[in-house]
């Protein structure tokens, strides 16, 4: 049984180490040029007129708001989509909460597999991952369900489905397909209380196979493809917001 | 009605085919951050007026414009050189950016922030440099601005012939009137009112007369403040005239000319003027709250409903003092109508639709009035000169359709619902004249005895 060999669920943590690796420089490369895009030609220009502009001052009788308040009111809890939709708006906070969520965790599991890897720290990895098991599980389903919502409005809802177009659907069946595999790795690991393999009985290659393909293709969906698909809107709808000031 | 053939530009090997020098970094980042929600588009009056064509949809003329950019930019173009766009792509694409009267409800509804209006019109200002926009009679603009200093080809020295006899213009004050062009000399009933106003409350006023150059709006907003740098000359010479006549406070009573002064006239000088600028509402409001505004006439149980200005309201934020204006008029009832203040719905004139499309102007007034009639409302009211002439075109426009089968409102013209300007209806109240000084001389050459309009009762 290669059970202390499989935290994560990843086989060769080297392995995930590289393809985070490739998944981060292709991030990089698309944020690049973006900003080269946006900055004509210069991506630091845009940097540079970017910062200038955060929250500058409103002309007119618009009345301002702190800083504090966009972060918190416009862009966390996205009261903007409140206020035009509370459905949309539930939805949405459950794929935002959810995709961020399991994000952050992952991102501090792999921290902590970092350390282990290197021999820092005394820790034991199954203890963590089982206690990060419950929060991850509430956050899937979050995702999961806000994504199902999405997809339904897309073929539900006259006007949606009119205005719908592969950009569009690429975003959210690819998001539903990465969540449905994630539940699928999850599935073929041992149970975190009882130790027992679910699924595919104690078919540990399969299972290890399975979740490299998951954490692959999530690094590459989720943070890769981030600069070159609709998706950008996480990181640019912010920024947008942190300039124009947001409010109401 | 697309525009006569575009010359093609020339655009050398392995160059984008649109290029962004105009338009500013955070502009081009906001085409990325749409979700393509759509909320935009249900709030679009173009849109609508198009019954929804997907070509007019501000949600995917975004999508298309930083397609473009995609395919002249991206990881593709870098790699293997900027994708030859199609010109009647983009040709297509400028006609459909063109019919947007920059109104900005989607602005006001969308959830990521972006602020469309200013992204548009340097966008415009973009497709105009490359040869294919602006669209239309809108491409007179320039020529007429530049030429004549206004854009109804009359001479600066007219400048001074609106004001009548009895309007006193102060030689110093602290308050300036800035009338514009369209109280100047296409809607005179405009200006008249004010300067009348302005005698009656004691507000002295100094006023640049032929010093006064166009506000140069529709420059602006239609993409061509390049040619000849008009806007910029413009603000630079009223500014700076205003300035040298030492007055603290600028009084607009046009909404189009307010925007520029509020948010242009800083942008393009680089700094704010040394002035406050004002509307005449503010002004209004300020003194019924105080209590100092007297009423002659009063109307006779009317409901009063008011259309927001886009420039005067969601561009500048201006909501509540000409509220608080008609509230207090007499003998009327406020209405609110449907879709209102920053999520008011345009008349369709400006962003050079008027000029340009006025079909789509037309249909857009016509629903206004439809908004209206909704709440019974008697007079539509708002702040602006070219709300003023669009909506009064929506309403005849409505009206011919009816009148045609409705006999009672044939033969009652007057039954009619009246579109005027709050400035108008003050005038009225405050027992002033609003008669404009051609129509005061014709009346007396042929011995016509002035007389109260007959709408209204003694107070
Ligand atoms: C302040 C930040 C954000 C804002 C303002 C924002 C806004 C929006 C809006 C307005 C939509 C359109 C919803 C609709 O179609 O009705 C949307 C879609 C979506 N957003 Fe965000 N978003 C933000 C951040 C994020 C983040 C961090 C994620 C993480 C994954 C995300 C994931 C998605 C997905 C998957 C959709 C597609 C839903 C669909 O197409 O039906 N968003 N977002
Ligand atoms: S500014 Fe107004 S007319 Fe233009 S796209 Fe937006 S909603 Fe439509
Ligand atoms: S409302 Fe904003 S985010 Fe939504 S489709 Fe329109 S521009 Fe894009
Ligand atoms: S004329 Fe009035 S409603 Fe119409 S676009 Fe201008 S400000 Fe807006």
């Amino acid at each position: 049984m290669a059970e202390f060999s499989y935290y994560s669920g990843i086989p060769t943590f080297y392995m995930m180490i590289g393809i985070a690796m490739v998944a981060i420089l292709i991030f990089l490369l698309g944020m690049y040029l973006n900003m080269q895009k946006w900055g004509g030609g210069s991506a630091s220009h845009f940097l540079k007129t970017f910062i200038k502009s955060i929250n500058h001052e409103k002309l007119g009788h618009h009345k301002r708001q702190s800083l504090l308040s966009t972060i918190i009111l416009d862009i966390l809890l996205q009261r903007r989509i409140l206020r035009r939709s509370p459905f949309r708006w539930v939805m949405h906070m459950m794929i935002f909460v959810g995709w961020i969520g399991m994000f952050i965790l992952s991102m501090v599991f792999a921290v902590f597999e970092m350390l282990h890897a290197i021999n820092i720290g005394h820790f034991d990895l199954v203890v963590i991952r089982n206690s990060l098991d419950f929060s991850n599980e509430v956050l899937g389903y979050m995702l999961l369900i806000g994504l199902i919502i999405a997809i339904a409005r897309r073929l539900v809802i006259p006007d949606v489905v009119k205005r719908t177009q592969i950009f569009d659907w690429v975003l959210v069946l690819g998001t539903l397909f990465i969540t449905v595999t994630g539940f699928m790795a999850e599935g073929f690991r041992p149970d975190a209380i009882t130790g027992a393999w679910t699924f595919l009985g104690d078919n540990v290659a399969l299972a290890e196979t399975f979740a490299l393909f998951h954490v692959a293709i999530s690094l590459l969906f989720c943070i890769a493809y981030i600069p070159y698909s609709k998706y950008m809107h996480m990181l640019a709808a912010p920024m947008v917001i942190l300039v124009n000031g947001g409010g109401e | 009605m697309a525009d006569e053939e575009k010359p093609r530009p020339v655009i050398p090997k392995g160059e984008p085919f649109i290029k962004t020098d105009v338009i500013s970094p955070t502009f081009m980042m906001q085409y990325d951050a749409c979700t393509r929600c759509g909320e935009c588009d249900k709030w679009c009056p173009v849109l609508d007026a198009k019954d929804g064509d997907r070509k007019y949809s501000p949600m995917d003329k975004i999508s298309r414009f930083r397609s473009f950019m995609g395919q002249s930019y991206g990881l593709k173009a870098k790699l293997f050189g900027p994708k030859k766009l199609d010109e009647d792509d983009i040709q297509d694409f400028t006609d459909a950016f063109f019919h947007c009267s920059t109104c900005g409800v989607c602005a006001s509804v969308c959830p990521a922030g972006i602020n469309t209006v200013d992204m548009y019109e340097a966008t415009r200002q973009q497709l105009v440099m490359r040869g294919n926009g602006p669209y239309g009679k809108t491409v007179m603009f320039p020529k007429l601005i530049g030429e004549y200093r206004n854009p109804y080809m009359k001479d600066q020295k007219q400048r001074l012939d609106w004001i009548p006899d009895d309007v006193e213009i102060a030689e110093e004050a602290d308050v300036a009137y800035f009338a514009g062009c369209t109280a100047g000399f296409n809607q005179q009933v405009l200006g008249v009112a004010t300067a009348r106003v302005l005698n009656h409350l004691n507000v002295p006023f100094i006023y640049l007369g032929e010093e006064e150059t166009c506000c140069s709006s529709a420059l602006i907003r239609t993409g061509q403040p390049h040619k000849g740098d008009i806007p910029y000359i413009n603000a630079k010479h009223n500014v700076e005239a205003l300035e040298a006549r030492g007055v603290k406070k600028v009084m607009f009573a046009c909404a189009g000319c307010y925007r520029v002064a509020t948010i242009d006239w800083p942008k393009l000088l680089g700094r704010k003027p040394n002035f406050e600028v004002v509307h005449v509402a503010d002004l209004l409001a300020d003194l019924i709250q105080q209590g100092k505004i007297e009423w002659k006439k009063s109307f006779d149980n009317k409901i009063i409903t008011y259309h927001d200005p886009c420039h005067l309201g969601r561009h500048c934020g201006v909501y509540e003092t000409p509220r608080i204006v008609l509230d207090n008029l007499p003998g009327l009832k406020f209405v609110e109508m449907d879709r209102i203040k920053e999520l008011q719905r345009c008349c369709g004139a400006g962003g050079g639709v008027k000029a340009g499309i006025a079909d789509v102007a037309l249909d857009i007034a016509s629903e206004r009035i439809r908004d209206a009639q909704a709440v019974n409302a008697d007079i539509l009211s708002s702040c602006c000169p070219f709300c003023r002439r669009n909506i009064g075109d929506g309403r005849d426009n409505v009206y011919d359709q009816i009148g045609a089968t409705d006999y009672d409102l044939r033969d009652n013209p007057e039954n009619k619902m009246q579109v005027e300007d709050m400035i108008v209806l003050v005038a009225e109240l405050m027992g002033l004249s609003t008669k404009i000084k051609s129509q005061e001389e014709a009346d007396k050459a042929a011995g016509v005895e002035p007389e109260a309009p007959k709408h209204l009762i003694d107070l």
